[in-house]
């Protein structure tokens, strides 16, 4: 090999030149649409719209932010955080003890949960971090198994490994958070080859762990009466009932071709409680109907699609990982989300990646996208 | 990790799944129930604010109102709103008012209305209580003062039981009514032309339509329509009239009181009675008096304990509109139709000779049972027309006797009947459709009923061996079983009077909108006829004009200048165990007895002989109408029947 074209071969694996440019289209695109979305809901309230402003702003915002996260995890090699997986897990669990000691963590208004950090008047959330997190020491824990298919002892490490943050991040509570940690961990166990026996026990073992918190009280009354109201809806109190009773009228009104933006009267007269965070969706489905709807759910598939790609084009079992676990977030969360909104899943506070209003979750998919692009970048180098 | 990619595809094949799983759902919401949702969604955004029609005014023919409206500042409750500490806010409302705190709470304690239904506890209240409870809001939880418009009676309790009056709507009309544009708060026709013209008189609420979003805030208003007024009735009723045949009405009853019963053995009662103007040509009802009566104001400003157990609970029963909600023995008032029906069926004609014993006996019949004429003389024969003028029994006994004796022969074919027939065509047993609540029907009685009737409600059979030759002898001098209104008689009598047409009593001229658009009139008013040649009815008018000069009614219209105004007409007196007798006189009066004009009927409850009790009033009813000066005739004796 000359130098020429050694230079030439090495340019050609540079990792700029490597950039998932439809991945990036398609994230500024659901971003895009995320702050139509959120324009619509504050556009005809009336009182509000100074109070909205600041919001479809402060959103901007983070996207610009989320951006430069982009930029800035990508220039990084992906095998850097292999490295660090050890200092990065630990540290999120320190910030899940830490946000439940008072003083240091913020309650929220219902006084009910203590999920977050204040500084500065910023919010964040250690549980949306703790997802990521999770995801780069179990790839780190799996990647280093030698045997054809991880033998019991090793699911049972990478089980340790998910269940600490699952159980504290459960107790804030934020039961959400705990359900897409746990599909992180079941999908990242799939792809790490997991026989399907293990697969099985896991699954009876959760379930009964399930159980066990019902019947120690562990779950708090408002989430176990979200369930009930989720099964049984008829029989279910007014309170309970609302948010999707509102909810599925919003999108069952928007018909085959939506009721047109800004026209929706759900939306626009602010029917659907949390319509901006856990509710974004609704928006969405009442303005833009089924074929809004279903736009939304091509931009997630084109995101799952690429992050499925890149896990298989990754240079190593850690890049494959890692993009399999994000992939598995993605996924979990968009159908938790969405699902509950339109009835066919209980409500639980996820947020959909890219619409939902709040910083912590839109800057936390952005990493994701980000540390998704630095795996592409170098899979050939 | 060598599995990796087939094991992702196993994690792409998941992600399929999800898709499919939120596609179908989204298409079952948004393509095939979508209809359902937009108008779940229309349902919670629309709201619609409501402002009341003035109700339709009431006028007399030369349009007097007789019941307009006027405002009124209305102290309500909500029960569900006064909060834990009620007791004291009735309490405060009690001093402010100045009304006793148990009246305000009988007033509430109903269960016609719902817990949330604003109750109306005061009427006519000062702008100075309005302006206190407003500015003391906290203080009277659950109280409101609105302005409204009620009725206002300028007349009084003129017409009380023709006009009828309103009332807050009850728990369960509300039910049927909220489709209809009724709110919690509206009133109701309630009785009378109120009730039966509620459908014209309520008009068109007004309609705001409001977007609002979910905190209730208004985002925009869509359409205004404002109320529309209720259309005003235009009755047949003369003031002039009505005012009249109340006025005799009441002084007969006081006059009557102070006369002997016919036996002499105690005064009579007098206790109610009905008058009844109607033009005879067309059914049209110039004047109803019902007595005992009440006032309609009462129930405008809300019925005090004394007016409320009155007028529900006394046994004069003052609510009772005794022209058309009660049936009673018509006695010899009857006489002119069933002579008519003998006519028809051949028993009688007019050159035939009848003989009027003191007795008479069903042919044949072995009972003993005997029926006595109203003297123990035996009168001889005599012409139906002198039958009727001085009301002989015993000639009507015997065309009943060949009634009865027609229908056994022709028990198996639907023309026996023929009495039963001839009265159903006069309009009797069956309701006159007169433009008023609650009319009832009244009896013929005829062979199913002789079955069925009773001694009491569950005693033995009234007719043991079924249908006698008593009840035809009976019913043809409108004595014992058969009932009428006043209303059914002064309709038969107007088809006699008119030529043969039974018209139907009718209050109601035209209606019109508030445009001045007549939107209804009466139709068909007299498209049914009675089977009988003029000749025939010109001889039963003429032989109730020879009742006034020479008849049963000759001493009560003793001085009336019949060469001004012709009067026919005919008494009954009704006997009614164990009440006082029936006191009837149904005239009529006009230019001649070709076309009488008027029929004026008068009824006395307990009110003894017809020429000494009913005929009076009818007498001076008639000076009124025609503007004679008020005479009296001479003082007449017993016998008249």
């Amino acid at each position: 090999m000359d130098m020429v074209a050694g230079r030439a071969w090495a340019d050609e694996r540079r990792p700029v030149r490597h950039i998932d440019w439809v991945l990036a289209a398609v994230v500024v695109a659901l971003t895009s649409v995320g702050l139509v979305l959120l324009h619509s809901i504050s556009a005809t309230v009336p009182d509000e719209a100074a109070f909205w402003l600041v919001r479809i702003m402060k959103q901007g915002a983070t996207a610009g932010v989320g951006l430069i996260i982009v930029v800035v995890i990508c220039s990084f090699d992906y095998r850097f955080f292999k490295v660090y997986a050890g200092f990065i897990y630990l540290a999120s669990l320190a910030a899940l003890v830490l946000v439940k000691i008072p003083g240091i963590g913020a309650t929220d208004p219902s006084g009910v949960a203590q999920r977050w950090f204040s500084i500065a008047g910023i919010q964040i959330t250690p549980s949306e971090i703790t997802k990521l997190c999770v995801i780069v020491m179990l790839a780190a824990v799996l990647s280093q198994i030698r045997t054809p298919e991880p033998t019991l002892s090793d699911v049972v490490k990478a089980l340790a490994v998910a269940v600490v943050p699952l159980v504290l991040v459960f107790i804030q509570p934020d039961i959400g958070t705990s359900i897409v940690i746990a599909a992180i961990t079941v999908g990242m166990l799939i792809v790490a080859g997991t026989r399907l026996r293990h697969l099985l026990i896991l699954s009876v073992v959760g379930v009964l762990l399930i159980g066990l918190a019902f019947q120690l009280n562990v779950i708090q009354d408002f989430q176990v009466q979200r369930l009930t109201a989720f099964l049984d809806r008829a029989n279910a109190p007014e309170d309970a009932r609302y948010n999707l009773d509102q909810s599925l009228v919003a999108v069952g009104s928007g018909g085959l071709f939506g009721r047109g933006y800004l026209q929706g009267t759900q939306t626009n007269l602010d029917y659907v409680p949390r319509q901006h965070t856990d509710f974004i969706f609704t928006a969405a489905g009442e303005q833009f109907g089924f074929v809004g709807a279903m736009f939304i759910l091509l931009l997630y598939a084109l995101i799952l699609w690429r992050a499925i790609r890149i896990a298989a084009l990754a240079k190593d079992p850690f890049g494959t990982l890692v993009a399999a676990g994000i992939a598995s977030m993605f996924a979990i969360q968009m159908f938790v989300n969405i699902g509950m909104v339109i009835g066919i899943m209980p409500i639980t506070g996820i947020p959909l990646p890219f619409l939902s209003y709040g910083g912590s979750s839109i800057l936390v998919s952005f990493a994701a996208i980000g540390m998704l692009e630095s795996i592409h970048m170098r899979r050939f180098t | 990790m060598d599995k990796a990619s087939s094991r992702l595809k196993v994690l792409a094949l998941l992600v399929v799944l999800m898709f499919v799983a939120l596609s179908t759902r989204l298409w079952f919401l948004q393509v095939l129930a979508t209809t359902k949702f937009q108008q779940e969604a229309a349902n919670n955004s629309v709201r619609f604010a409501y402002s009341e029609p003035v109700r339709g005014l009431i006028l007399d023919d030369r349009g007097h109102p007789l019941v307009k409206n006027q405002e009124s500042l209305e102290v309500r409750i909500t029960r569900d709103d006064l909060g834990s500490d009620g007791e004291a806010v009735i309490l405060r409302l009690s001093k402010l008012l100045k009304i006793p705190v148990h009246v305000i709470v009988q007033r509430l304690q109903t269960n016609q209305y719902y817990s949330y239904q604003p109750i109306p506890v005061a009427e006519f209240v000062s702008p100075r209580v309005r302006d206190y409870i407003g500015e003391y809001r906290d203080l009277f939880p659950g109280v409101e003062v609105v302005p409204t418009s009620v009725r206002e009676y300028p007349y009084g309790r003129t017409a009380a039981h023709v006009l009828g009056y309103d009332g807050l709507i009850h728990a369960d009309e509300y039910d049927k009514l909220k489709d209809k544009g009724y709110e919690q708060t509206d009133v109701i026709g309630r009785t009378g032309l109120e009730q039966v013209y509620e459908h014209y008189l309520r008009g068109t609420q007004g309609v705001q339509k409001f977007i609002v979003n979910s905190n209730g805030e208004t985002i925009r208003a869509l359409g205004v329509r404002a109320p529309t007024a209720g259309d005003d009735l235009h009755l047949t009723l003369d003031l002039r009239m009505q005012r009249a045949a109340e006025r005799q009405l009441y002084d007969g009853l006081l006059r009557i009181r102070g006369t002997p019963t016919s036996d002499r053995s105690a005064l009579l009662k007098a206790n109610a009675g009905a008058v009844i103007v109607m033009d005879a040509q067309t059914g049209a009802i110039r004047a109803m008096a019902s007595y005992p009566s009440y006032d309609p104001r009462w129930f405008v400003s809300g019925l005090t304990k004394g007016e409320s157990s009155y007028y529900y609970d006394s046994p004069s029963a003052p609510a009772l509109n005794r022209a058309i909600q009660l049936g009673y023995v018509p006695g010899s008032t009857f006489k002119s139709v069933t002579g008519l029906a003998a006519m028809k069926e051949g028993f009688a004609s007019m050159g035939g000779y009848y003989s009027c014993p003191a007795e008479y006996t069903h042919p044949g019949d072995t009972s003993g049972t005997v029926f006595h004429n109203w003297t123990t003389a035996d009168i001889g024969a005599m012409t139906l027309s002198h039958a009727i003028e001085i009301s002989c029994d015993t000639v009507f006994d015997a065309f009943g006797s060949q009634f009865y004796d027609h229908y056994v022969q022709n028990q198996l074919n639907d023309s026996g009947l023929l009495l039963q027939n001839d009265l159903h065509q006069f309009g009797f047993g069956e309701t006159t459709g007169v433009d008023l609540p609650a009319e009832t029907a009244g009896l013929v009685p005829d062979p199913t009923w002789a079955e069925q009737a009773r001694i009491g409600t569950d005693g033995p059979k009234l007719f043991p061996d079924g249908f006698v030759p008593g009840i035809d002898i009976l019913t043809m001098i409108g004595s014992s079983y058969v009932q009428v209104t006043p209303l059914q008689l002064a309709q038969a009598y107007g088809a006699i009077a008119n030529g043969g047409h039974l018209c139907r009593p009718h209050l109601v001229d035209k209606i019109v909108d508030p445009h001045g658009d007549t939107v209804k009139q009466p139709e068909d008013k007299c498209s049914r006829t009675i089977p009988y040649s003029p000749s025939e009815l010109a001889y039963i008018r003429a032989a109730l004009g020879s009742v006034i000069t020479g008849g049963t009614a000759s001493c009560t219209f003793a001085g009336f200048p019949t060469s001004q105004v012709w009067v026919g007409g005919k008494t009954g007196t009704a006997e009614r165990p164990p009440y006082q007798d029936t006191s009837w006189f149904v005239g009529m009066a006009g230019k001649d007895a070709n076309s009488p004009k008027y029929i004026v009927l008068a009824m006395v409850e307990q009110g003894g002989f017809g020429a000494t009790g009913a005929a009076p009033i009818v007498r001076h009813v008639i000076e009124d109408l025609y503007h004679l000066p008020e005479t009296h005739g001479g003082g007449c004796g017993g016998g008249d029947l």
